[in-house]
């Protein structure tokens, strides 16, 4: 009961402040609406998947998908570096331990943002562009335009590539099965990854060639797409409300298995009943919107349709040429373009961004990983070389293993803090959500909403990389009693 | 043969050396560990090191299967000498099991894992083999149900015999034990004693660092004493609890009888 009483209070307040912003915002005449969302705001971006949007919305989503992109990117290759400069920081030769102390030091101790600051300030400082710029004329050029290399793009026999290669998959899973079972069997080092690995590698070169076989796909997909327009809107508003009830139920049921064992059901508490009623309640909602929004349930159904139309066109003749193609940038365009078959280009305000928050947090992440790995008691390496592990096996099923689990939870950290710390774009003009939105709103003077709007973007992107890192943490932990 | 504090002398002046140190010396720095170490431990024999903390006891042990490396002299094991060579090292450390005071069960792995492992990946045993034998050690040391268990579900007594099989798993000619049950519960340190008498019993060469004077006592062969590095004292459980020759050798059992 005194948990109610809580939430009572809680929202209470929080209700209570909202009204009064509300009220006063009012009155000091601060706009407050959406409504630029929808309407032109005649803004140019300079780089982005579309760089004169039509709308304020359009604006933020590209502002937002630039974020993404240089979030993601640099997730992967921070965490790839910072790994190497943590084994580097812990290598018994001096040279390379020394040179990664001073790194991780340097970095660490400077500014984020004076960093980026001073790439894009090398980077403009760079050769113009023509025909001669290297390191690789043609094919790898660093000028002040930014850095630009070749790029590999799907045609569109890609697509039975890809179905080609799922087929690859499977084999190759049944493969490592297969090895991994002889291993146990007789003992021999069947060598279980790298045979899949293989699998996939000939299957991958094998579908270059013979991907149109995959053709037959393509009425299977204009198939799907008839049943889906064939389906009512009712009838699937009735599906969708049956699986939520469903779910819930599921839910509920193996909630109380779980509390009760062989001697009966264990004593349930407020904590219990709450899980139980908001499962329920949860689900009552869905079935709520399922039937109070018929237009989520026919767009469900339209885009799934539009989805297996647009497949069954791709696996259509006419897709028999090469799966793949690559291009060299090209020199001739003076103003380079991310998208598009003319190479990858990262403008230097992209680049100077994406070098600068990979260096920083790489710095970090090889601290982690370096503390991760000096964490493992000393012991554990010992017992594993007593019952006659090599270094290798030791590192590989006693030290990486622990050392993993140790390293997860400060990465996440990491993680979060480089995908926050791509704000600091608006220095040097990239446009990710902060610089877009800026724009936005000089241009409408909505200021409250659009940094409602970033405040709920970094929210939501936080939130999800911390629901993954949790996961990965609940999944390896490791059990005590 | 006389019977005498409960352990029958054997005669194992047949029997073949199974380590031998000649004038082992170590220095941490300035400080030297062990100093000109000269012992023989025959097949089969059981020998417990005693000695006041710091005297070079779990150095010595620990050089035996090269977790320390020793500087001066000579360590040769079932007539392989120890050097620096990794795949010699590697070769000594599966024919030599070991147990360690803290236990150092990998927390990760089940028990059944935690003995598999070795004869896995170092002996390229099939797995089915090595689970059977898991489970017969689990069966010798007492606690066959706890196969799926991981380590941080059980007592620090029931650990460490799962350290014990995990060593015996690998088939070793020799067992060294560094301080077994110095980290146990007292109630617990009977159960560990108890495999380790049988184990002494099926004819185990081991070495014992322990200061548990009743298995000393009841189960060794020899004892040896160390201080300083050095060995000070060696002879039967009778001589040496009995009728010790050196003053230090009276002095340590003074303080600790």
């Amino acid at each position: 009961m005194s948990q109610i009483g809580l939430l009572v209070v809680v929202v209470g307040t929080m209700i209570f402040l909202a009204l009064q912003a509300g009220d006063n915002l009012q009155a000091r005449a601060i706009p407050t609406g959406f409504d630029f969302v929808g309407d032109s705001v005649g803004i140019q971006l300079s780089e982005g998947i579309d760089t004169k949007p039509a709308t304020g919305g359009r604006a933020l989503w590209v502002g937002m998908v630039n974020t993404l992109r240089i979030s993601v990117a640099g997730i992967v290759v921070a965490t790839m570096l910072g790994v190497v400069i943590g084994l580097a920081r812990l290598s018994s030769n001096w040279i390379v331990s020394k040179i990664a102390s001073v790194y991780i030091e340097t970095m660490r101790n400077i500014p984020l943002l004076v960093q980026i600051i001073f790439i894009f300030a090398v980077i403009q400082t760079l050769n113009g562009l023509d025909e001669d710029t290297g390191p690789i004329s043609g094919w790898f050029v660093v000028s002040n335009k930014g850095i630009s290399i070749p790029r590999l793009f799907g045609l569109n026999g890609s697509f039975q590539w890809f179905a080609f290669m799922i087929i690859g998959l499977v084999v190759a899973w049944w493969v490592h099965r297969r090895r991994v079972q002889e291993q146990d069997a007789t003992g021999a080092v069947t060598y279980p990854v790298l045979s899949a690995v293989g699998v996939l590698a000939v299957f991958g070169i094998i579908g270059f060639f013979v991907h149109p076989v995959m053709g037959f796909l393509g009425p299977v997909f204009g198939a799907m797409a008839n049943l889906l327009g064939s389906i009512s809107e009712s009838l699937l508003q009735l599906l969708l409300a049956l699986a939520a009830l469903l779910l819930a139920a599921r839910r509920i049921r193996n909630f109380l298995k779980s509390m009760s064992s062989g001697g009966g059901r264990a004593k349930l508490v407020d904590d219990d009943y709450f899980r139980m009623v908001f499962a329920g309640v949860g689900a009552l909602a869905a079935v709520l919107v399922v039937f109070a929004w018929p237009g989520l349930s026919s767009w469900l159904l339209n885009s799934g349709q539009d989805l297996f139309e647009l497949l069954e066109s791709r696996f259509g003749s006419g897709n028999g040429g090469r799966p793949f193609d690559a291009k060299k940038p090209d020199l001739n365009i003076t103003r380079f373009v991310n998208y598009g078959p003319a190479g990858l280009t990262l403008s230097p305000s992209f680049a100077a961004v994406f070098i600068g928050v990979v260096l920083y947090t790489a710095a970090f992440i090889g601290e982690n990983v370096r503390g991760g790995i000096l964490a493992v008691p000393k012991g554990q390496s010992e017992a594993a070389g007593a019952i006659g592990l090599s270094r290798g096996q030791s590192l590989r099923h006693i030290i990486l293993p622990q050392a993993f689990r140790i390293i997860m939870p400060p990465m996440g950290n990491q993680y979060l803090n480089l995908a926050k710390n791509t704000s600091l774009a608006i220095a040097v003009g990239y446009s990710d959500l902060v610089q877009v939105g800026t724009t936005v709103y000089n241009q409408t003077g909505k200021t409250l909403p659009v940094v409602a709007i970033w405040m709920l973007f970094y929210l939501s992107v936080s939130l999800t990389i911390s629901v993954i890192v949790n996961y990965i943490n609940v999944r390896l932990k490791i059990v005590e009693r | 043969m006389t019977e005498t504090a409960g352990n029958p002398v054997r005669d194992l002046s047949q029997a073949a050396d199974m380590i031998m140190c000649d004038g082992v010396s170590k220095w941490f720095g300035d400080f030297q560990a062990l100093d000109g170490i000269t012992a023989t431990i025959k097949e089969q024999e059981v020998v417990v090191v005693l000695g006041p903390s710091g005297s070079g006891k779990s150095t010595w042990i620990r050089c035996i299967n090269k977790l320390e490396h020793h500087q001066e002299g000579q360590i040769v094991v079932d007539g392989v000498e120890l050097t620096n060579d990794l795949r010699n090292i590697e070769m000594i450390r599966s024919e030599v099991g070991m147990v360690f005071q803290q236990f150092n069960l990998f927390p990760h792995l089940t028990v059944m894992d935690n003995i598999t492992l070795a004869p896995i990946w170092v002996r390229k045993k099939p797995r089915s083999d090595a689970e059977d034998m898991a489970r017969a050690l689990l069966e010798r040391v007492g606690i066959p149900e706890q196969a799926e268990k991981f380590p941080g579900q059980m007592s620090g007594g029931q650990q460490q015999r799962v350290a014990i099989a995990r060593a015996l798993a690998m088939e070793p000619k020799v067992m060294l034990f560094d301080e077994p049950t110095s980290a146990l519960d007292p109630e617990m340190i009977k159960e560990v004693l108890d495999v380790m008498k049988e184990l002494a019993r099926s004819g185990m060469t081991m070495m014992v660092v322990t200061h548990e004077m009743g298995f000393a006592r009841e189960v060794a062969d020899r004892i040896i004493f160390m201080e300083e590095g050095q060995i000070v004292e060696v002879g039967t459980p009778e001589h040496f609890f009995t009728n010790p020759t050196e003053d230090r050798t009276k002095l340590f059992l003074s303080q600790i009888l």
